[in-house]
């Protein structure tokens, strides 16, 4: 998880992600951070992230990604 | 027919609503999918069989999919190619469909027109061929519905009546909005009973859609046609002129369209997703296509842009280049990609010619230099002290946002792109603004259509910024007292009925978006 947070806050900083529940809601995060994320998480978990997946159910808060990224690691 | 006749929203939508009422639950969808069809035969006629076929296609396609996903002696990898093929096709047979329709001119003509730089004498003889209403908009749902059931994030329907009704609901089967399958498919088989408050809030949707159809935009209709066609002897100040009030038509015009459309469809229950929120009050390129046309812009986002930037040719590509260039310039490179293919399909989209080619390629131009100096310009910023919260910079960024709009709408709306040039040189070759004053007599339009228009616009205005205070106006005034309440619907109606442009010296002004 600490290593998520430190992905999102380099590519959105000045954000408190342990806190915060709307990153696309609140348009924090565009498509544009949601695609650097995803390359970013791919390289740093070994894991293939489908477009169906980039819904902001996943992409919300820090937590919800980090349960995508465990439901596919185990995948 | 269409949404801002008489005709439409004080006969056909009451006798919809009576019936539907009238007739038991579980025989409302039946109302519905026959007043659906009966709104496309009355415009479309015998084309109705294009939307017949593509609701077959969509239900058998579904399940095709489905029944792969079920096979238990496949593995996932091998569901998955085979769901992919299936999906194609699917795809395919839809975008063709709509490709002989409406683009085999469009391509014929510029296949011709290359081989003709070879010195060959071909010709091409342009065929004509009937387009049913709403088959760019239908056809999107469908792709939307077939991949979201590939993707396992929709169930394949069992029922062919609910594609049925989810591809033909008459409110929206002309303009839109672009709804997923989920949003409304439920609603509009359930046939809940009409709620007092839904048909009220309805019916006042429809009255603030027609106030911007017939009051604003119909009124300055008149300067737009006449600045459009005769633009190669004005004025660059009438051009530009021509080309700011033909963004403001284009405006009321779409979003009034969508009010009444919305209100329809609040009237069954039916929520249908929201396709404008201030667009005006964008704060980039971007931000303005997230709020302009916004379920064309989610469709292209979540069907184009996504699968593209994360294709694997094309991260293959961005990693390469990463390792090559570095991660500042690696990290643009799959979603510029995918821009550049999602503003191909949205120019393509709005129809067959090359300016609306130009169109989409202008913005994603624009929207790709806003993507690679949006961090330098915030280092600047921050540098030099720049306060983004400020009013004179929140001002000229709302004046740099409507310069780049009304510049596109210039191209958009003329007929050659040869035009759009030639308007767009005027501006800066031959601009006396003097001259619009001048000439302003001759403009097809008076000082009252102007103030009725400018009047309509700032009512439009004060309600857009309530709506971005995440103010509910209609509930607020439901909260009013009986009377003040009455003398302002009534009163709106009034200044409909006074000041809409129709009867002898307007002629009826056909919906822009309903000819895609």
């Amino acid at each position: 998880m600490e290593e998520l947070i430190e992905i999102l806050e380099e590519i959105q900083p000045g954000v408190d992600y342990t806190t915060c529940k709307t990153l696309i809601d609140d348009h924090i995060l565009d498509s544009f951070g949601i695609l650097s994320l995803v390359s970013e998480i791919e390289d740093a978990f070994d894991i293939e992230v489908a477009p169906a997946e980039l819904v902001a159910e996943n992409f919300n808060s820090a937590e919800s990604l980090w349960a995508m990224i465990t439901r596919l690691r185990e995948e | 027919m269409s949404y801002n006749f008489l005709a439409y929203f004080a006969l056909f939508l009451p006798i919809v609503i009576l019936i539907y009422q009238v007739v038991p639950q579980k025989f409302r969808f039946v109302v519905l999918l026959i007043a659906d069809y009966a709104f496309f035969i009355l415009i479309s006629r015998f084309l109705i069989v294009y939307l017949l076929f593509a609701t077959v296609l969509t239900f058998l396609f579904g399940l095709w999919i489905e029944k792969i996903s079920l096979m238990e002696d496949l593995s996932s990898k091998e569901k998955t190619k085979k769901k992919r093929k299936v999906l194609a096709l699917g795809i395919i047979i839809n975008i063709l469909i709509i490709l002989v329709l409406k683009y085999t001119n469009f391509f014929g003509g510029a296949v011709v027109d290359f081989i003709r730089i070879f010195n060959k004498n071909v010709e091409f003889r342009p065929i004509r061929f009937l387009v049913p209403i709403g088959i760019s908009f239908y056809t999107l749902q469908i792709i939307s519905y077939l991949t979201d059931v590939y993707r396992g994030t929709q169930k394949a329907e069992h029922k062919i009546v609910k594609i049925a009704l989810y591809l033909s609901f008459f409110p929206q089967i002309m303009e839109g909005p672009i709804a997923r399958y989920h949003e409304t498919a439920d609603a509009l088989f359930e046939g809940k009973p009409i709620q007092f408050n839904n048909l009220k809030f309805g019916y006042q949707r429809i009255i603030w859609g027609l106030f911007k159809k017939i009051v604003i935009a119909d009124r300055i209709f008149p300067a737009v046609k006449y600045i459009y066609r005769d633009y190669y002897m004005l004025d660059g100040s009438i051009v530009f002129f021509g080309a700011v009030v033909y963004t403001c038509q284009l405006y009321m015009e779409f979003s009034g369209a969508m009010d009444i459309i919305m209100g329809s469809g609040e009237i069954f229950g039916i929520n249908l997703p929201e396709n404008f929120r201030q667009p005006f009050f964008a704060r980039t390129a971007g931000d303005f296509w997230r709020r302009w046309h916004i379920t064309l812009g989610t469709f292209f986002k979540d069907y184009i842009f996504y699968p593209v930037s994360l294709a694997k040719p094309v991260k293959k590509a961005a990693k390469k280049i990463k390792e090559k260039c570095g991660k500042t310039v690696g990290k643009f490179v799959a979603p510029t990609v995918a821009l550049f293919c999602v503003w191909v399909c949205n120019g393509l989209w709005h129809g067959a010619n090359w300016t609306f080619l130009f169109y989409g390629m202008y913005y994603f131009v624009i929207i790709f230099i806003e993507n690679i100096t949006e961090n330098p310009i915030k280092k600047l910023n921050e540098k030099l002290h720049i306060k983004t919260t400020n009013w004179l910079y929140r001002g000229l960024r709302t004046v740099k946002i409507f310069v780049i709009i009304v510049i596109g709408e210039m191209f958009y709306r003329a007929d050659t792109l040869k035009q759009g040039f030639q308007m767009f040189g005027r501006i800066f070759s031959d601009f006396h603004i003097t001259q619009l004053f001048r000439k302003f007599g001759t403009l097809r339009v008076d000082w009252l259509d102007i103030f009725i228009a400018v009047l309509g616009i700032i009512a439009v205005t004060v309600i857009g910024v309530l709506c971005e205070k995440n103010i509910k106006v209609r509930e607020k005034i439901d909260g009013w007292k009986l009377p003040l309440r009455w003398a302002l619907w009534l009163g709106l109606i009034m200044f409909i009925v006074i000041f809409g442009a129709y009867g002898s010296g307007y002629a009826a002004v056909d919906l822009i978006y309903a000819g895609y």
